[in-house]
């Protein structure tokens, strides 16, 4: 309650959300109107040279203007004035072109010589052929002609060419005289129109006089066809007919379902984003924080009051943005009269899509207070809130616009993904707001996925809240330089945090740059092809991989033993690890069987279907498949992951969270959404064994195992009977039915249970450890 | 009522150095009394402080509060805690009367009585004219007023001072004094950190002295005094720091020497 009153006595946060919307965007919409008419009355010049040869019947000139039977909307709202050199025969001759030209005159002359230079360059052009050196001559002549043009004032230029009409008189008469081939007879150069593409005047001018100039072209025809008594219908042959299905709601919501998705997203994030600067990082600048924190409240009582406030500022900023937005929308669709109401009607989107918009709003609004106020309560001062919050405002940006694009549609895998979900089911929702049925399904899942993202997002703000070296960072001063002292300087036993999401993004570019650089080498046989592939992944496994990691750990730690856990195992861990590979092996093809079944993921790319295929494909001995796609991504994968991140990570002490963020990390490097879902929940487990086994040796057994039973799954190696515990697919694929999924999980789940229980007893043991003196005493005093 | 024995909190250096603020600091204070922690800039006080007002969690040592351990029942803790430093402001939107009111709902006082205290407490300090002005309007001073209005509106038996008077001019800083003064006539148990010698010759019976972490000197101040034969508090004060850091630059020369 204080927090939102003292909020609202924030004049600057009060403007950004109130008197922002309700006066800019009638302001704006104003504005636009205001420029559209100022930019309709501005006059495009039109220049028809020799214009007393064009042909009188129909005549495409009526007083010196084009004739409004030409004109598609009519002669009040077509913004071209036309001069013409028939000045002489017209009583008053330029009453009609616009006061604005003072020099109709001095725009014929120049167009008289720009007639010439384009005659010309029509010439050289024809002679081009001849001529072999003339491209340069060309070239230049048409540089000269577009400056010319562009000085001259002149928008289109239309040249009639000497003797038109008469020619066009000609061809009338032989057809009266029923001449079978009249153009044969005598070939009139045609009219010229020139016009300048880059040029915007231009082309609005030149779309204006070319429709003009086909209607009347057609008009010519008609006649034509008269006066040769062919059947009109020759004239469209093909008969195309245009038929719109969509009413004037439809293309409403069509609109709207554009708009609103992005604009909602936009607006929940910049709601938040100013209250939660104020609320975090404005504290801490005012000196407030500390006394609110020795007030009795908890801190997860704070935290939650300053994410209310901040989510109740987002949703009425983003709500008054929409509704003022829609309002201008309206008026300013109905004030410009009918011509744009019928093309784009602005109606308001159904209610029961406006429902929808609000429902969606709100874990979209608290996935971003709670990220805004955990980002500003990170930062030092309210600028560097800001420098905070502008990278997250981007991305957001970003993944606004891709919702934009117009094939983007909701998908199971989107439904998960936070704020993509909100804003796709979102302009589903709109689109098709009449028969939303099947939408319906993914409400669930998008609405879940985001409370759960929004609950992430607010645990993290108040883990924040308790750790006091963020709540009291005094203004240490960031050098580049000590850092990067710092990071090269003390070598510890095994490799700091940043150190390891360093490590991470470093595989992640790398992989990246692999994915463009290491293209395989597609010529020859299907068996070199194969080959080729084979190599490449070995190679992109060492290179990007393996090589990266073992490096860091040499040169970052003191002891890469350590750091790669690189500690004989217990032959008991190594076989439990071995039996553990093998149960989880049916519980993870029926998973992604399941999911592949139900469509949860975009189909696979190309290259790796390729590579699936290549798999099973039988031209390779098998030993060779097991060391590329089993042994090598082993070894490879788990130096780094389960190595050095996993160390890295887990230095803190906190090992449950070190676990879960290496196996994300482990699953995003997969790249396809397929592997990345499998490896990430792969890649847990594998974490479990890792520290439980304090070794990399049974680590490597058990992802060696998982990928073997993998590769030879997908080879139908087993030949296990059919029956009540195996079965087979359409493709003779093998099917583990029930019984066997029930052992296996029961197994796995037990397996967990104890790791976990020896992960807690761990941790619980490296917290105590903490609390020892770190240094001895002699340091300290050096140090200090 | 304040219990501190062998606190010692360190912290993670930037550059990856252990840098220990509080080094095995003891005392204790005794309701009624006003226990002054003398020391220069980066001695430690704050941190001393913070720790028993629960917002940092000593590495070290135990710190209870009115019987209560901060570690164990923070939260109790600070109910009976008021705390007022340099760093605890007050909101500039909102005025004096708002933000006594907000902090007392905050420490659960009753509605009826919370008005009742609020009374009482502007009596005191004088304040019924600044009540309905806003935050960011005040002078220094007003502030300072607010701030203690703020620290005593839930009656708290333990009161802390973290250098209440830096950066208020003199009258002002008179005033603050009077008031502590004052509580400690109502039976208050008081911490008063300072660096200004004759707030401690004017408050403080007992004092601490401390220096890089470490006191260097605590007992009764007349006593300190007479054992080091120094003329008065100041002067033990300059002469305990010299001793300590030239034995301290010793150590550290045979160290390296070694």
């Amino acid at each position: 309650m204080r927090e939102v009153r003292d909020q609202l006595r924030d004049r600057r946060t009060l403007f950004m959300i109130t008197i922002l919307p309700v006066l800019l965007y009638p302001m704006l919409g104003l504005g636009l109107v205001e420029m559209m008419l100022t930019f309709s009355e501005q006059h495009r010049t039109v220049v028809i040279l020799n214009a007393s040869e064009l042909p009188g019947d129909p005549s495409f000139l009526a007083d010196g203007e084009i004739d409004a039977r030409w004109l598609e909307s009519g002669k009040d709202r077509t913004p071209v004035s036309v001069i013409t050199d028939q000045a002489e025969s017209h009583s008053s001759p330029l009453a009609h072109s616009s006061g604005d030209d003072p020099t109709p005159h001095g725009l014929l002359e120049q167009a008289e010589i720009l007639a010439f230079h384009v005659r010309n360059a029509i010439a050289t052009r024809a002679a081009a052929g001849t001529v072999s050196n003339s491209a340069e001559i060309g070239r230049q002549a048409n540089n000269d002609l577009i400056s010319l043009f562009n000085e001259s004032g002149i928008d289109v230029l239309v040249l009639v060419p000497d003797g038109y009409s008469d020619a066009v008189a000609s061809v009338r008469q032989q057809i009266r005289n029923g001449a079978a081939e009249p153009a044969a007879t005598q070939s009139p150069s045609g009219l010229i129109v020139v016009r300048n593409s880059a040029d915007d005047k231009s082309v609005v001018a030149f779309s204006i006089v070319q429709s003009a100039l086909r209607s009347w072209e057609s008009n010519l025809r008609r006649s034509m066809f008269d006066e040769a008594s062919l059947p009109e219908a020759l004239q469209h042959p093909a008969r195309l007919q245009w038929v719109e299905v969509a009413g004037g709601e439809q293309v409403a919501a069509n609109v709207w379902s554009k708009l609103f998705p992005a604009m909602l997203v936009i607006m929940t994030l910049t709601g938040a984003f100013y209250p939660a600067i104020d609320l975090g990082a404005g504290e801490k600048e005012r000196g407030t924080m500390e006394t609110l924190l020795i007030s009795p409240a908890r801190r997860v009582e704070l935290v939650l009051g300053k994410f209310c406030t901040i989510m109740l500022f987002s949703v009425c900023s983003a709500l008054m943005n929409l509704a003022s937005m829609a309002i201008t929308g309206h008026q300013m669709a109905s004030s410009m009269g009918g011509g744009l109401t019928d093309t784009i009607s602005l109606q308001f989107p159904p209610a029961s899509a406006i429902i929808w918009v609000v429902i969606s709003l709100l874990p979209l609004a608290a996935l971003f207070s709670a990220l805004c106020l955990a980002l500003a309560t990170f930062a030092r001062s309210t600028k560097e809130g800001q420098n905070y919050l502008t990278p997250l405002l981007m991305v957001i940006m970003g993944l606004t616009m891709f919702c934009l694009w117009p094939s983007v549609e909701i998908a199971p895998l989107y439904s998960v993904l936070p704020v993509l979900n909100v804003a796709l089911l979102l302009k589903g929702l709109l689109l098709t707001s009449t028969q939303s049925g099947s939408l319906m399904a993914y409400a669930i899942p998008v609405l879940v996925s985001s409370f759960g993202y929004s609950l992430l997002a607010i645990w993290w703000a108040i883990e924040l809240y308790n750790n006091e070296t963020v709540l009291f960072r005094e203004a240490e001063k960031f050098d580049l330089r000590t850092w990067l002292k710092q990071l090269a300087r003390p070598k510890d036993a095994v490799p700091a945090f940043p150190e390891a999401v360093f490590c991470f993004v470093g595989l992640l570019v790398l992989q990246l740059v692999a994915i463009t650089w290491l293209r395989p080498d597609l010529s020859g046989t299907e068996e070199q092809r194969a080959l080729s592939m084979l190599k490449l992944i070995c190679v992109q496994q060492l290179v990007t991989i393996a090589c990266p990691a073992v490096f860091m750990g040499i040169i970052l730690t003191t002891s890469p033993r350590a750091t790669f856990r690189l500690r004989r195992p217990s032959s008991g861990a190594l076989l439990s690890a071995a039996g553990l590979a093998v149960a989880v092996h049916p519980l993870s093809i029926e998973l992604s069987r399941f999911l592949a079944e139900n469509g949860v993921f975009p189909d696979i790319p190309d290259a790796i279907a390729r590579v699936h295929r290549l798999m099973s494909s039988e031209t390779q001995p098998l030993w060779v498949l097991i060391a590329v796609f089993a042994l090598t991504p082993a070894i490879c994968e788990e130096l780094a992951f389960r190595g050095f991140i996993l160390s890295g990570l887990a230095r803190g002490g906190r090992l449950a969270v070190a676990i879960v963020i290496s196996s994300v990390m482990f699953g995003v490097i997969h790249m396809i959404p397929q592997q990345v879902f499998n490896a990430t929940l792969v890649g847990l487990l594998i974490g479990l064994v890792a520290i439980h086994s304090r070794s990399l040796f049974p680590v490597i057994l058990f992802h060696f195992i998982t990928n073997t039973l993998a590769l030879l799954h997908s080879r139908n190696m087993f030949p296990l009977p059919k029956g009540m515990l195996f079965g087979r697919d359409e493709s003779e694929q093998l099917q583990y039915h029930s019984p066997v999924l029930i052992v296996c999980s029961v197994i796995v789940v037990i397996a967990c249970r104890v790791m976990i229980r020896d992960l807690m007893r761990q941790q619980e043991a490296r917290r105590r450890g903490d609390l020892k003196p770190y240094v001895d005493k002699n340091t300290v005093s050096v140090s200090t | 009522m304040i219990q501190v024995h062998g606190l010692t909190r360190e912290f993670q250096d930037f550059s990856g150095g252990v840098i220990r603020a509080l080094d095995e600091v003891t005392f204790d204070v005794r309701p009624g009394e006003i226990f002054g922690l003398l020391g220069p800039n980066g001695a430690g006080k704050t941190t001393c402080l913070r720790i028993l007002s629960t917002i940092l969690k000593p590495t070290r040592g135990i710190a209870e509060v009115a019987g209560l351990n901060v570690m164990r029942d923070p939260e109790g803790v600070r109910r009976r805690i008021g705390f007022m430093s340099g760093n605890t402001g007050i909101y500039d939107r909102m005025t004096a009367r708002e933000m006594v009111e907000y902090f007392g709902r905050l420490y659960g006082i009753h509605e009826d009585r919370l008005q009742e205290r609020i009374e009482e407490i502007f009596d005191i300090l004088q304040m019924h004219e600044i009540g309905d002005r806003l935050g960011g309007k005040m002078s220094t001073g007003m502030k300072q007023k607010v701030s203690i209005a703020r620290t005593i509106v839930h009656d708290p038996p333990v009161i802390i001072f973290d250098e209440p008077t830096s950066g208020l001019d003199v009258l002002v800083a008179r005033k603050v004094l009077e008031a502590v003064e004052v509580l400690r006539d109502q039976g208050k148990c008081i911490i008063y950190s300072t660096h200004i010698m004759s707030e401690v010759d004017k408050l403080c019976k007992r004092i601490a002295i401390i220096h890089r972490g470490r006191i260097l000197a605590s007992g009764h101040r007349d006593e300190l005094v007479s054992t080091h034969r120094q003329p008065n508090v100041e002067e033990l004060f300059f002469d305990l720091i010299r001793k300590f850091d030239s034995q301290q630059q010793a150590e550290t020369e045979s160290a390296s020497s070694v």
